[in-house]
């Protein structure tokens, strides 16, 4: 009987102590920012639009003359 | 300002948080006013204090436990489709009276099956931790199927206890769900399985906030569906649970 109890006591022990490193984890990671891997890739789930709304696309600009179509 | 004006300012909604400008408007905010990962995870550690605060009154005044979950449902919903710019003063509402809730339902487990409460909270939290380093070092990838996938999955969750819930009243239940045959274990895996990966969803809702930069009230907002998750995961693994040990 008192094995019994022992033994559950120690259960809720090992439980408590998986409980508390476990939350300790979540609190110091959860500050660290997300690794390269997962932040730069195309397949993300783009919640909030586009950070930059850029409309000038990179590259040579090249004057339209009318002279072309005629 | 005239209604081009506004419309060339904000887009075609006068209400910056409806266009898709929204990140522009998002830029227009100082600093200190913007989301960052840190309020977050502080405000997420506010919500958990009050939660098992709630849990200690619950607990020592189980009669508590049903007008407390009917508020935290109220205020979930208002949360989720009134105003989620007002999270700051509903969530930490929220996560008190659910944890009042969680207490009263824990001790009834508990005088149950022995041991349990304790059990459940370990692995809630020891699947966050293990999730959340899956997410930050980029084990899981979450992208637009893999919410599909999820919403899905909850969607018909949520069919499955609304039906159940109407079988009730008619003295009559889904075994497969409520029962502790070997298939009502193997369902009860699956759904605590969907609760945990909506974890991940979670996190990556809070990343790219932070990231892009949202309003202040995002935090809360973040830190709020982070509880929600943890509330359902928790009562589910407390299910599994108690299904097993009742065998």
């Amino acid at each position: 009987m008192q094995k019994l109890e022992a033994g559950k006591n120690l259960n809720n022990i090992i439980f408590g102590l998986i409980a508390i490193i476990s939350l300790f984890a979540f609190f110091k990671l959860a500050k660290v920012k997300a690794s390269s891997k997962q932040l730069n890739r195309d397949s993300r789930i783009n919640r909030f639009g586009n950070q930059n709304t850029n409309n000038i696309i990179e590259g040579e600009s090249e004057e339209i003359s009318d002279e072309e179509d005629k | 300002m005239s209604k081009h004006a506004a419309i060339n300012r904000f887009g075609r909604s006068a209400n910056p948080a409806f266009t898709k400008n929204f990140n522009q408007f998002a830029n227009d905010l100082p600093l200190s006013d913007r989301m960052t990962l840190d309020g977050a995870v502080n405000k997420t550690g506010i919500l958990l204090s009050l939660c098992f605060g709630g849990a200690f009154i619950g607990w020592n005044i189980p009669q508590l436990m049903f007008p407390a979950m009917l508020i935290g449902f109220v205020l979930a919903m208002i949360t989720i489709f009134r105003s989620p710019a007002k999270a700051g003063s509903t969530a930490p509402l929220y996560a008190l009276t659910q944890g009042i809730f969680l207490g009263g339902i824990t001790l009834f487990f508990e005088a149950q099956f022995p041991g349990i409460a304790i059990q459940a909270l370990a692995l809630t939290f020891g699947i966050l931790a293990t999730l959340l380093v899956c997410y930050k070092s980029g084990l899981i990838l979450p992208t637009q199927n893999f919410r599909l996938m999820l919403v899905s999955a909850m969607g018909g969750i949520l069919l499955l206890y609304l039906v159940n819930f109407v079988m009730s009243f008619f003295g009559s239940t889904l075994s497969f769900l409520t029962s502790n045959s070997p298939m009502s274990i193997g369902v009860s895996i699956i759904i605590v399985g969907v609760a945990a990966l909506s974890l991940v969803l979670d996190f990556d809702f809070i990343e790219e906030g932070a990231e892009k930069g949202m309003p202040k009230y995002m935090e809360w907002y973040g830190a709020f569906s982070l509880m929600v998750t943890l509330i359902w995961l928790y009562l589910e693994i407390l299910r599994l649970l108690a299904k097993i040990r009742s065998r």
